[in-house]
């Protein structure tokens, strides 16, 4: 280890150089990560809520909503329906709004917040998109779904929102994982070039080593550890640096996901990112030193 | 044992540089191979470290023939040979420390114990205290000696000597030549690959001479009484004079 520091205090700005794009490469690995562990989060959150949501006339009869759920359940495509009465969603709104007086009526003009001003419905959760339209055909057909004054039956489709998210989503995924891996690429590449300029600076020391009955691993081994330190740098700036970009957008953050993810993110979650990181651009720095200096060794005698 | 058996080595451009050569040296000889420049004496010795192979015939160590060798084994068998380079190959960046601090790690020296035999060898080549200092801050004898030390740092049973004493005056050869002498009668076989035939006619030494890649002659030198005033009275010889130079020591021995 000692000559690997060595080589890097006698080329401090070919290292910099390899610390500096490792690190960049680190920090959007971290970036990703944390964006698809959120946007996972999110799409958890709104994928375990009711997907279609079919708001029911007054007066309708329990033997009507049986006939409904029945149809509904032997609808193809239907995982789960259920009927939400009046009162069902007056304690759903209590639980949504919490103790706000405003909101639960108490001080307006409206008076109390009463079950009779909620309407039951009833609520639709699809196995898969593409079981939409059939779903919906059977409520259009019901007589109990209520109407909108413009004669449109009133059904709810977050199905909507979940499947921009699903596409948002994957689209992140998609060119998280192509930068990563073109800056990943980009960084073997500079690790490679910077130890193969060092060796190859280094070719009448290491043909000398070899005369005096050098194995080859005595002579790649400083230069895997140099190409393992820059990787191992790397990983520590870019999660330093994603860490306090973190840290300084929490208060922009929280307000708007703070109901679906914690904030400040627990450190427990940044020490395993950092784990995660350490090992993969410890890996990355390792295939690249011994990738540049094996080839090297083996064509010197 | 070294054994080179109808060695012929012929180079890529055509060039024979070893002819049919064919010499053994047993455990614990000092031989001293002398020949002009090109006839074959460092390539011997690139033989002996299976840098080179043998166009023709075998090089055998103790009865392995490096031909056969398998590459993964070379290292092992350059650990067996100390090799002092012509050129030195002293890295220069490396303090002399460093440099002999490479040999023992290569010979799987222990670490702790490397310090106490730097000294132990600096003192040997009689450069002590020196080990801190880089080799541009060496003359080219304290260069010769510093190679030297890294060569036996690691005890080979056989130490390859190319040249050691190609750029020194007369009397840091003599001395060059009487620490390789010195370190055979350690129990070392020493092989002196030299062009001054000098040094080694008024000692006592094999001397195998190589002519146009072929053994000219291969016969023991009798040591003369007083070596060292001989030397340095005497002008560097050609290798057309060596001849005269036995002669003269002939007739001062029939005239004693």
């Amino acid at each position: 280890m000692q000559t690997a520091f060595k080589n890097i205090r006698r080329s401090p700005y070919q290292a910099l150089s390899a610390i500096f794009v490792v690190s960049i490469t680190m920090f959007i690995v971290a970036m990703f990560a944390l964006v698809s562990v959120a946007s996972q989060e999110i799409l958890l959150t709104f994928e375990t809520k009711p997907q279609i949501i079919a708001y029911l006339k007054d007066g309708h009869t329990p033997d009507q909503v049986n006939e409904l759920l029945t149809q509904l359940s032997t609808t193809q495509g239907v995982k789960k329906a259920i009927y939400i009465s009046k009162q069902d969603a007056l304690e759903l709104y209590k639980e949504s709004v919490g103790n706000d007086p405003m909101l639960l009526g108490t001080v307006t003009d409206w008076g109390i917040v009463t079950a009779d001003i909620l309407p039951a419905s009833v609520e639709i959760t699809a196995q898969t998109p593409k079981s939409f339209n059939s779903i919906s055909s059977v409520l259009e057909r019901s007589e109990i779904v209520s109407t909108t004054p413009q004669g449109k039956k009133e059904i709810d489709f977050p199905q909507d929102v979940v499947a921009e998210l699903t596409k948002w989503t994957n689209a992140i995924r998609v060119a998280g994982l192509i930068m990563v891996a073109a800056l990943t690429l980009v960084s073997i590449l500079t690790i490679v070039i910077i130890i193969s300029m060092k060796i190859s600076g280094r070719k009448l020391e290491i043909t000398t080593l070899k005369l005096l009955g050098a194995r080859n691993f005595y002579i790649i081994k400083p230069y895997i550890q140099e190409s393992f330190l820059y990787g191992v740098s790397g990983a520590l700036i870019g999660w330093l640096t994603a860490y306090i970009a973190l840290l300084y957008s929490t208060p922009f953050l929280s307000p708007r996901i703070g109901t679906i993810i914690t904030f400040p993110v627990p450190f427990i979650i940044m020490l395993i990112l950092l784990g995660g990181m350490l090992t993969f651009s410890a890996a990355l720095a390792l295939v690249s030193g011994f990738f540049a200096s094996t080839r090297f060794v083996k064509r010197s005698k | 044992m070294i054994d080179f058996s109808h060695v012929t080595k012929t180079f890529p451009t055509g060039e024979v540089v070893l002819d049919d050569v064919s010499f053994t040296v047993n455990p614990g000889e000092f031989v001293c191979i002398t020949g002009k420049s090109g006839v074959g004496k460092t390539t011997l010795g690139r033989l002996l470290i299976r840098d080179l192979s043998p166009t023709k015939g075998t090089v055998k160590i103790d009865g392995e023939d490096l031909a056969l060798m398998k590459t993964r084994d070379i290292p092992r068998l350059r650990r067996k040979i100390g090799f002092v380079f012509q050129d030195y190959k002293i890295i220069l960046d490396k303090t002399v420390a460093e440099n002999i601090t490479y040999a023992l790690e290569i010979a799987g020296y222990d670490s702790k114990k490397i310090p106490a035999r730097i000294d132990q060898l600096l003192h040997l080549v009689d450069i002590p205290g020196k080990g801190d200092l880089f080799p541009s801050q060496l003359s080219g004898g304290e260069l010769q000696r510093a190679s030297i030390a890294r060569a036996i740092a690691a005890d080979p049973p056989i130490l390859f000597a190319d040249e050691p004493t190609g750029n020194l005056d007369k009397e840091t050869s003599l001395e060059i030549f009487n620490l390789l002498k010195k370190i055979n009668e350690a129990g070392t076989t020493v092989i002196m690959a030299t062009h001054d035939v000098t040094i080694i006619n008024f000692h006592h030494a094999r001397h195998i001479h190589l002519e146009k890649g072929k053994i000219a002659f291969d016969r023991e030198n009798i040591k003369s009484q007083n070596v060292e005033e001989e030397v340095k009275e005497q002008p560097s010889p050609k290798d057309d004079e060596v001849k005269i130079i036995h002669k003269k020591r002939k007739i001062k021995k029939i005239k004693k």
